[in-house]
């Protein structure tokens, strides 16, 4: 199946991934389940290379509707589809470079772009896993790390003692840790 | 280290104001929270989805399909084709599209429409041999249908019965041999949610493979998968583009019965190609048609003959 080298670091299997394009290809209503896919670690690999919160979503939105549009143009050649939005990705970020009239950083080598995927998709991962969180450590990790706001800022608009705060953010990376290190594709990374 | 220490320390590594660097556990965990402040808003994402849904369904209107027709449509090839398109006509209410005849006078192709849904037939010959199918097909009168299909020479399978799934079926075997079964949906339309008039139903020797290829060749979507308590698929919804396939493990009175389906596709080459590689045989490679279609044909891993193919522009 397939053929070209192992999938990296995708959250599906070859053969699964390749039925839910295939399934987007049929019908464009089936491309949200690709876009529940990748949407974090797209969004990741953007966010590392723009200047704000702003920014990441204007390109990341205009990743996917590109994708959408061409659809019909994405070839299964081995690579894994996230190979693909990253390459459109970086287009639009070397696009928007341009425009601003500063192209920087945006011609690496092969290998550093496998590493900023590698690291992309760490980060989509870590993201996904928030949202596994209980609801509360869910919501100080938002607060506190998303948004940036204090502990005093996140115990009012939670109505905690700044004290539970500290415990909750505790609670929640130690989670995130136990979280991400079971969810590691070690078979993937290194194939 | 006690709960409270490490409380204190990280926040202390994530406010900044550590004098002495702190343990790599907790510093991990401070690298972590910093990574976190690239995560995406959750209001972005459910909204750039929105957005995406609403582009999908603008792309959905401009169509690979022809006029009048959906994703699939049962294709059967059949020893007596005028036959059939009578009996379809008689017991069904069929309305004739078009009949091509051969040189011979035999019927090269022909389509009906019945209800919502077309149905494709030919007469078979040494390249396209024999190969009746299975319909379901929903009617306002399931009962009336049934007794127009044997007085139009159908034989029975079984009489109009009230079925545990909310339908009043019967089912019979055309002069042809293609299997009909006629239900009447109870308690509303006539026709369930999501289902049009016929829907192609295959019975297959190894059901679990089928549904495999289906998915991983065609993008097949599982609707619904009812087994028996041995694990067997008693019956299978399966969506394709915007049509619905039925089908079910053969056994008993219910042999594998491999049909003929036409279905169309943005990309004729593209979908040949990874049927083949899913498993399938080659009928005939992707060219162009006389008729105006780009074609390719594969016999999947149960036997069923799809013709893929995409309108020539």
């Amino acid at each position: 199946m397939g053929g070209g080298r192992p999938l990296r670091q995708s959250a599906t299997d070859a053969p699964e991934e390749r039925a839910l394009v295939e399934a987007a290809r049929q019908d464009r209503a089936r491309f949200a389940d690709l876009y529940e896919i990748y949407f974090d670690r797209v969004y990741a690999y953007v966010a590392r290379r723009v200047r704000d919160r702003a920014d990441a979503e204007d390109v990341t939105s205009e990743v996917f509707e590109q994708a959408l549009a061409n659809l019909g143009r994405y070839e299964w050649r081995g690579a894994p589809f996230a190979a693909w939005l990253f390459r459109i990705a970086a287009n639009a970020l070397h696009d928007r470079a341009v425009r601003l009239g500063r192209e920087h950083g945006l011609d690496a080598t092969e290998e550093a772009a496998e590493a900023d995927q590698d690291e992309a998709c760490d980060a989509g991962r870590l993201f996904q896993a928030v949202r596994d969180l209980p609801e509360l450590q869910r919501r100080v990790v938002e607060l506190r790390f998303v948004e940036e706001k204090s502990i005093r800022e996140a115990a009012d608009e939670l109505g905690r003692s700044e004290g539970a705060i500290k415990q909750l953010q505790l609670r929640a990376l130690d989670n995130l840790r136990a979280l991400m290190s079971g969810k590691v594709r070690t078979g993937g990374r290194h194939g | 280290m006690a709960e409270r220490d490490r409380i204190e320390q990280l926040h202390r590594a994530l406010s900044g104001s550590v004098s002495e660097p702190a343990g790599a556990e907790i510093r991990e965990l401070a690298v972590m929270a910093r990574r976190l402040r690239d995560m995406p808003r959750e209001e972005f994402r459910v909204r750039l989805k929105n957005i995406l849904k609403e582009k999908a369904m603008a792309t959905a209107t401009v169509s690979h399909l022809r006029e009048g027709f959906h994703t699939l449509t049962p294709y059967l090839v059949v020893n007596g084709a005028v036959q059939t398109i009578d009996f379809m006509k008689q017991a069904f209410g069929a309305e004739e599209k078009g009949r091509y005849p051969a040189p011979d006078g035999r019927i090269m192709h022909a389509e009906v429409k019945i209800g919502d849904s077309m149905v494709e037939l030919g007469e078979s010959n040494e390249q396209f041999p024999n190969r009746p199918g299975a319909l379901h097909i929903y009617l306002p009168d399931a009962d009336a249908a049934y007794e127009r299909a044997l007085a139009a020479g159908a034989t029975t399978l079984h009489a109009p019965v009230n079925q545990p799934y909310g339908d009043h079926e019967a089912s019979v075997r055309d002069p042809a041999g293609n299997n009909w079964y006629i239900a009447t949906h109870l308690g509303g339309r006539h026709v369930p949610e999501g289902l049009r008039t016929v829907t192609p139903y295959l019975h297959a020797a190894g059901t679990d493979k089928l549904i495999d290829f289906l998915k991983q060749a065609f993008g097949a979507e599982e609707i619904g998968v009812h087994r028996s308590e041995d694990g067997t698929v008693v019956h299978a919804k399966l969506r394709i583009g915007d049509s619905v396939l039925e089908m079910g493990e053969a056994h008993g009175q219910w042999q594998a019965m491999p049909m003929g389906l036409h279905f169309y596709v943005p990309d004729t080459d593209a979908v040949y190609r990874r049927a083949m590689e899913a498993g399938a045989k080659s009928l005939f490679a992707p060219e162009d048609k006389p008729y105006g279609e780009r074609s390719g044909g594969v016999l999947d891993v149960a036997g069923n003959s799809w013709f893929i193919a995409t309108p020539l522009k």
